[in-house]
């Protein structure tokens, strides 16, 4: 399995070179203070969660699939293998906001709470994102999911205009008379459920792959 | 001395296309030449052979082990060069051996490293500038590095030039120097079959229609020529197959020595496998 997760780092190498060049640039705007830390670090989670998506897309092109069975690692792992680069990919990214949100607080830029509950909300959304996007992936391939990342992105934020516009108002208010550390556990809850969710994800693609031939 | 694959009664339908009921055998130490024209069979035995595909009946055991109960196990000693090349072109030759080492339980780094060396490839160049020859001794260079003791091979020397193929052919030589490993080796590309092959399978149409030791089949097969008149004299079970054109009629046999006597007026040539595949191939039944 971790074979398979060298294979997909090493495949995108470039690939991910240019996306720490890009970080990196939107960092420094960051805390030069042209935008809000917490925008960095949900386009993030948005950018590095691209990066699977390709990885189907360079796995077809090679046709990969039809060669990693013929390893002696039977279907469910080569299935784990991209979600293991997934999540590794996701915390990666939540490290990097991590660490971006530490710098900016420290430089009295922004206030470190508000900024991991955005770390722990665009990780959560991140994995949410992969649990819909890696089956889909499975059963259409990379082309014909594609612009089902767009409704998984897009969807909640246009269901949400669309409440907000009707009349629907969801009461946080409880959040304020939280404690700060209380609500970063309420945040933590997201991840946590989008990781339930994740093991769910795996079973369903591990049972697409199962009928697949090769 | 466990043989290497045995198929039994192996079934595979697609609605339009069959393997029907396909049973061969590969000794250990020993080269299994699997011929047939396209879409005869071949990749579709291979692939049930590697549980690329669902099979719908028969069985299929690998060194001495089921291909679907132990299929993780068996895979360990299962070296598998298919008609292209997999690794990514983003990927350099080195990275192969990152990948792979962790996949198999015997990868072997210095042998990757002394094959790289051997086929005159270079670690650091990335796979897209590579020519299909450098592809192809890259995949059997990933094939045998981690020491399978079974090589399988599907069309992997097509579209190579002769110079290349016979440096591969020479490495499948030497492979099976070693008494315990064996090669099943799929081509359409004859002259290199009869050069290494030590048994032959012919699927013609989803089905197996001959099967032996290549010397036993070179030895017995032959090739009639004669005129239209004279194939008219010949038993209908004398002849397995025979092609009739403008200029005279072919006629294969599988007893050669046989139809001499009983036809002594005829000539009888030995059928090269090309020719044994184009009499039964496009030849008419007698």
């Amino acid at each position: 399995m971790i074979g398979l997760v060298w294979k997909d780092i090493l495949v995108m190498r470039k690939t991910l070179r240019a996306y720490a060049l890009f970080l990196a640039f939107y960092f420094i705007l960051g805390v030069m203070g042209a935008f809000d830390i917490s925008m960095v670090t949900a386009m993030l989670q948005v950018i590095l969660l691209m990066l699977p998506i390709s990885a189907f897309s360079y796995d077809e092109l090679a046709k990969w699939n039809r060669y990693a069975m013929t390893f002696p690692l039977g279907r469910r792992a080569v299935v784990g293998a991209r979600y293991l680069f997934c999540l590794l990919t996701a915390l990666f990214a939540s490290a990097c906001g991590l660490l971006i949100c530490v710098f900016t607080s420290l430089m009295g830029r922004s206030q470190l709470e508000e900024n991991l509950a955005a770390v722990l909300v665009s990780l959560g959304v991140g994995l949410f994102i992969v649990d819909i996007m890696l089956p889909l992936c499975y059963k259409l391939g990379p082309e014909r999911a594609r612009p089902y990342l767009y409704v998984v992105v897009f969807f909640p934020i246009i269901a949400l205009f669309l409440a907000s516009k009707l009349g629907f108002h969801m009461d946080l208010s409880f959040l304020d008379r939280m404690s700060a550390t209380s609500a970063l556990g309420v945040f933590a809850l997201v991840p946590l459920i989008a990781l339930a969710g994740t093991w769910l994800s795996w079973l369903v693609s591990c049972r697409i792959m199962a009928d697949k031939e090769f | 001395m466990t043989n290497s694959i045995e198929i039994q009664g192996l079934c595979k339908s697609y609605g339009d296309f069959a393997l029907r009921d396909v049973s061969l055998t590969l000794p250990g130490g020993a080269i299994l030449g699997l011929i047939g024209e396209n879409g005869a069979g071949k990749t579709t035995t291979i692939k049930c052979i590697l549980n690329l595909i669902r099979r719908d009946g028969g069985s299929i055991t690998l060194l001495g082990q089921d291909n679907l109960r132990q299929e993780r196990t068996v895979k360990e000693d299962v070296g598998v060069v298919l008609d292209e090349c997999f690794f990514h072109d983003s990927l350099r030759a080195k990275d192969i051996s990152t990948i792979l080492s962790p996949v198999y339980r015997d990868w072997d780094d210095g042998l990757f490293r002394d094959y790289l060396d051997k086929f005159k490839l270079p670690g650091n160049k990335f796979i897209k500038e590579f020519s299909r020859g450098m592809k192809m001794k890259l995949s059997l260079a990933a094939a045998l590095a981690h020491r399978p003791r079974l090589l399988i091979l599907d069309e992997a020397t097509a579209g190579l030039d002769p110079v290349v193929r016979d440096e591969i052919l020479d490495e499948f030589l030497g492979f099976i120097g070693d008494e315990e490993h064996s090669i099943l080796l799929s081509s359409h590309i004859i002259t290199d079959l009869e050069k290494v092959a030590d048994y032959i399978t012919y699927l013609h149409q989803g089905q197996v229609v001959l099967s032996g030791s290549k010397d036993a089949i070179l030895d017995s097969y032959g090739k009639v020529g004669c005129t239209a008149a004279q194939l008219e004299q010949i038993a209908p079970g004398d002849l397995l197959r025979v092609r009739k054109g403008p200029f005279g009629c072919e006629g294969l046999t599988a007893d050669r020595e046989a139809f001499r006597r009983s036809y002594p007026g005829l000539t009888v040539d030995p059928a090269s496998l090309e020719d044994i595949m184009l009499l039964i191939g496009k030849g008419e039944p007698v």
